[in-house]
């Protein structure tokens, strides 16, 4: 017990307080240049009070007794708001969500006894603490990436866009709402900063104003108050049946039918299938939206609420239910992606299978796949993150987003490409820490059969997409010159830092595996049980030889780099086109057809429409989904 | 020790059909048949410019394939050969006094083997990769290799496109390859 | 761990040496079978010494980096499969070491080479998932991922892995680049997509390539080897007779399509496989 104006409580507040004022001051200065200091301020101070929690390791700070109530005032205004939004813009849905959740909290408020609320205490743990650096180092490069990109987006946006401002407000204040919704251990606060983000990306979705933003904002709103109510569902049950309202105490003493609520409101969250619709529409959003929704914040809220309570599931049947909920996600939008051409959506399903492999590895349970779950946690946030801000450069500088369109980007920046083309490595390759994800996602599924086919699946198919678009963009010409593309600072420092991080941690997987996430597996799990097999293959995990492959990367490296030098000018020639090559500049995919007219040869990609095409495929795949998910409601049980 | 066995042992070739009358590359194709097998000799028939070392050309070269002849030949890489395939493309046949043909392909392209015929035999044509093959062997040790020419020396290049030329300038008769196979094809049923 | 990497070590210079003669050997029975008298069985060290004799010709300077990364990373497969390190992990390298040709031939703007590419990545896709359920077996029989527990295994994999051992047969149809899969390139199909991902790489880069295709002849073999891994003698037949098999189907069969042999894979050949998987479970 610490007092309430310890350092503790001081760190805390700047994680979770220190954002939504920064914002608050973004919104509030006048001038662009003033705005730009102020987001560069926050980016400083987010990094800052991350790395602050870090170093002070994990803790627990009691709150105070008011907070209890001011929590659910605040939840209070929250549903008012949704219920308000829900009526004015004519959700009925979103309404209705409101209204039941009012009711949910009159109920709880008059219903409950006094005596047994207690004061809402924040926990720092090792899971908490991994999440805040993830949304501090992260969500704060996007913010950097921000600033470039919404003072050039000011200029090509549709003219019902809405201010710079209030976009800074709530894309700052998000990493707020996000920092204490990992940190809060009460419930009640938890559902706040829940409702909070839910409201947060209503906004930051339907930024540009285009009936398309309005549409998809509408849609994220509707699934997401679902969640909400759900959420609070779970709540009041967990009341009803005697919890204390506090995540840990959840844990401690697991009840299915609290679980299945919470769990349920998690799978929207992180956008599982058949709720993924609102974050395949999110990317209408500006860059930073997407970014920061489909990487470290938003969709990592859910997959967090799956991790921390996985051991209150473990080993019961839900557990089975929600492997196999997450496999069938990683696999069915694996599909999926293959299909797509519209580069922001691939990434999109990428992010939903990512997330399915999370939901998956949570639910099979075992140290080592809890391992894999953490692993693919934080190397899925780095590295999309900086997918996610490339596809968005690179949109800006072209005006496509289309994958085809893409061809050649190379030589029109250089920059940006590289770095994309690392943030595609990173997701399939060796070293990297995705696949290191992939690779003990699987070696821990070996004992569930079902979910184990639906990951192999989903991993062959990943390969596919990567793959073809990775070709795609490194395509490179003929005699080429490069020159530096002309991007604002801030944009390129950002994927400069982010390209940093995936090198750096990617090279380091095994070693913050060891150091880190091995130690914080065992430690969650441990208490419910340990199999001798699943230890064993921990270890064979943890045996893994790195060196040989980076040994190999570096021969490879400088073998190739003294080719790359000793190439003579002549020595780089046309390509083959049968003898009938058209050079004009760097391009040389034209040639003399009949009667010498020059042709453009054009070879698009493989979508594989007809097996993988979205439509029908979407249709199936949530009906199985759905069907999945409510064998998990087979376990409420009413008492 | 070992680099004696690599382009003497191993000429892949490229066949470019310039402007001929498909005569010889039936042939050609017949030296793929097991009847005379190319790959006895370690030769592949690929069917790109990038991976050739011997340049099969058969027909006479006109105004439309002359830079598309160029075009192969140069994205080939060093060293490599060129073998003329019949007399269309040694010194432009029969077609030669047509009105829109410059002559043989040696009007664009350096030739290392002529293969005469009318079409070239089989046996010729594998003659003549294989000669070319030991060019490129000495190509790559860097001695002297003799080119041999069938242009006149007179020789002007046709203004084309115009009237065809009045007088048949002389074919010299002379071919640099052996017309007669070599021993071990006469083994061959 | 000192006899291992010296293991290792020799596997990664002996395997193009064997894997050259398998090509030379696959050479000559096929020109046989054709009726033809055939190369010399060293012809495959003749191609590549040729090749290396021969000029750098590249379309992009990039390229460079590609070619060596697919020789480096099935190079290093093939160490891994002889240290018996683990399985899966193995597969993801060389599905890496595939990919890095891929992206090679994507990065140059020939659309011959570009066809080849995606052809080649759909062939990873079809094979991929009989790979790991491969892995996945060796695991259910043996309790492990690592190689070295197949090596030390009592009884053959061959006997609980028989309709995997089937599924992997197609695997190394088309890795192997033989009909009915000889897609994305071949000594065959250079009418059609000219050489496909091999066609912008010339010179000592082709030669490296094909030198990979010696590395991924032995090790393909020596994986089919690992399915009866208690006896050398066995494991050396069964290699045989896998490569006697894969000779024969691409004399007899005509090459299909990319579509079609997606669906085949992912349908026939990975139920195969999956039924083989389920009744390991069972057991
Ligand atoms: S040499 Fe004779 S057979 Fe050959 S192309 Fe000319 S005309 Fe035809």
């Amino acid at each position: 017990m610490s007092s309430i104006v310890s350092s503790e409580a001081i760190l805390l507040l700047l994680l979770i307080a220190g954002p939504m004022i920064f914002g608050a001051a973004a919104w509030g200065v006048r001038t662009e240049s003033a705005r730009r200091g102020v987001v560069l301020a926050a980016v400083g101070c987010v990094v800052a009070s991350g790395l602050a929690l870090a170093l002070r390791g994990p803790f627990v700070l009691a709150g105070a007794r008011w907070l209890e109530p001011l929590g659910g005032i605040l939840e209070a205004a929250l549903v008012g708001v949704f219920f308000a939004l829900g009526v004015c813009r004519r959700m009925w849905l979103v309404a209705a969500a409101a209204g039941v959740q009012a009711g949910l909290l009159v109920w709880e408020h008059f219903g409950a006894d006094p005596a047994s609320s207690v004061a809402p205490p924040f926990i720092v743990d090792p899971l908490s603490l991994l999440l805040v650096l993830i949304i501090t180092l992260v969500g704060s490069v996007i913010l950097l990436h921000g600033i470039g990109y919404m003072g050039r987006h000011a200029e090509h946006a549709p003219p019902t866009a809405a201010q710079n401002g209030r976009f800074f407000l709530v894309l700052i204040g998000f990493l707020g709402l996000m920092n204490g919704l990992v940190l809060a251990d009460s419930l009640r606060w938890f559902a706040v900063f829940w409702e909070g983000t839910t409201l947060c990306s209503y906004f930051l979705i339907g930024h540009d104003g285009t009936e398309e933003a309005k549409a998809s904002a509408r849609r994220a709103l509707t699934l997401n108050a679902l969640g909400g109510a759900m959420l609070s569902l779970g709540m009041v049950w967990d009341h009803r049946q005697g919890g204390t309202g506090l995540i840990s105490n959840l844990i401690a003493n697991p009840a299915s039918t609290p679980l299945v609520f919470l769990l349920t409101a998690a799978f929207v969250k992180s956008a599982q299938m058949p709720f993924q619709s609102w974050l395949l529409g999110a990317m209408v959003a500006p860059t930073p939206v997407s970014a920061l929704l489909h990487s470290s914040t938003m969709v990592k809220a859910g997959s967090y609420l799956v991790l921390r309570l996985a051991p209150a599931f473990a080993s019961t049947p839900l557990a089975l239910v929600i492997a196999l909920a997450g496999a069938f996600t990683f696999a069915a939008t694996s599909a999926m992606a293959i299909s797509q051409s519209n580069a922001k959506k691939v990434l999109a399903y990428s992010t939903i299978a990512n997330l399915g492999l999370i939901v998956a590895c949570s639910g099979i349970n075992t140290p080592l796949a809890y391992a894999a779950a953490l692993v693919v946690l934080v190397y899925h946030a780095i590295s999309k993150a900086l997918l996610f801000l490339c596809v968005g450069t690179i949109e800006q500088q072209i005006g496509s987003r289309h994958i085809d369109a893409m061809g050649g980007i190379f030589f029109k920046l250089p920059l940006t490409t590289t770095i994309a083309a690392l943030g595609m490595i990173s997701m399939m390759a060796p070293p990297f820490g995705m696949l290191v994800g992939k690779w003990m996602a699987i070696v821990s599924a070996g004992q569930t059969p079902l979910v184990l086919v639906l990951l192999v699946i989903g991993s062959a198919l990943t390969i596919f997409f990567w793959g073809k678009w990775l070709g795609r963009i490194v395509t490179t010409a003929y005699h080429e010159k490069y020159h530096l593309e002309k991007i604002p600072r801030t944009m390129s420092a950002a994927l400069v830092v982010l390209g940093a991080m995936v090198l750096v941690a990617g090279a380091g997987v095994m070693t913050v595996y060891r150091a880190w996430l091995r130690p914080l597996a065992i430690s969650t799990l441990s208490h419910v049980y340990l199999q001798p097999d699943s230890l064993g293959l921990l270890q064979s995990v943890d045996s893994f030889m790195g060196w040989p492959i980076m040994v190999t990367l570096l021969v490879v490296v400088l073998a190739g780099l003294a080719s790359f030098f000793g190439l003579r000018r002549t020595q780089v020639r046309l390509p083959y086109l049968c003898g009938e090559n058209v050079v004009v500049g760097t391009r040389t995919f034209e040639f003399r057809s009949v009667m010498d007219q020059r042709t453009t040869a054009q070879v698009t990609s493989y979508y594989f429409t007809h097996l993988f095409g979205e439509e029908t495929m979407t249709r199936w795949a949530n009906l199985v989904a759905l069907l999945i998910l409510l064998s998990l409601f087979a376990r409420v049980s009413l008492a | 020790m070992l680099r004696q066995f690599g382009l003497k042992k191993s000429p892949w070739v490229v066949h470019f059909n310039c402007n001929s009358c498909n005569g010889c590359d039936i042939e050609l194709l017949a030296c793929l048949s097991p009847l005379y097998d190319l790959e006895r000799f370690g030769i592949i028939h690929v069917g790109n410019p990038k991976h050739a070392d011997v340049l099969l050309v058969t027909g006479s070269v006109n105004h439309r394939n002359a830079r598309v002849l160029k075009n192969v030949y140069d994205q080939m890489p060093e060293p490599k050969a060129v073998v003329a395939v019949g007399v269309c493309a040694s010194t432009g046949g029969i077609f030669r006094e047509c009105y829109n043909v410059l002559g043989g392909i040696e009007e664009v392209v350096p030739v290392d083997v002529f293969v005469p015929g009318c079409p070239a035999r089989p046996e010729a044509v594998i003659d003549g990769i294989v000669k070319a093959a030991e060019k490129l062997d000495l190509r790559r040790r860097g001695q002297p290799v003799s080119r041999p020419s069938l242009v006149p020396e007179t020789h002007e290049p046709s203004p084309k496109p115009a009237a065809p030329p009045e007088t048949v300038p002389a074919t010299p008769a002379s071919p640099a390859a052996p017309v007669a196979a070599p021993a071990e094809l006469a083994k061959t049923p | 761990m000192s006899t291992r990497m010296t293991l290792g070590l020799a596997a990664v210079v002996l395997a193009p040496i064997v894997g050259g003669l398998i090509r030379g050997l696959d050479r000559v029975l096929t020109a046989r079978l054709q009726g033809r008298q055939g190369p010399p069985l060293l012809q495959p060290f003749f191609d590549i010494i040729k090749l290396f004799q021969k000029e750098p010709v590249v379309v992009n300077r990039t390229q460079v980096f590609y070619a060596y990364l697919h020789l480096a990373l099935i190079a290093l497969a093939t160490f891994m499969l002889a240290t018996g390190g683990d399985a899966l992990m193995l597969l993801f390298i060389l599905a890496f070491s595939t990919l890095a040709l891929v992206i090679g031939a994507m990065s140059v703007r020939s659309p011959f080479s570009r066809i080849g590419a995606q052809r080649e990545i759909v062939m990873m896709v079809a094979y991929e998932p009989i790979l790991i359920l491969m892995v996945i077996g060796f695991y259910l029989a043996n309790g492990s991922f690592r190689l070295q527990s197949v090596y030390e295994a009592s009884r053959p994999m061959l006997l609980s892995l028989p309709l995997v051992f089937i599924a992997y047969l197609s695997v190394v149809m088309i890795k192997f680049q033989k009909s009915p899969f000889d897609l994305a390139t071949s000594h065959h199909a250079h009418q059609e997509i000219v050489k496909g991902v091999t066609l912008e790489f010339a010179g000592p880069y082709l030669g490296m390539i094909e030198l990979a295709h010696c590395y991924e002849a032995a090790f393909f073999l020596g994986l089919a080897g690992l399915f009866w891994a208690t006896n050398a003698w066995m494991a050396a037949l069964l290699a045989a007779g896998v490569f006697a098999v894969t000779l024969l189907l691409d004399n007899l069969c005509a090459r299909l399509t990319t579509h079609w042999m997606f669906r085949f894979m992912w349908t026939v050949v990975f139920g195969l496989a999956l039924t083989n998987i389920i009744w390991l479970y069972w057991r």
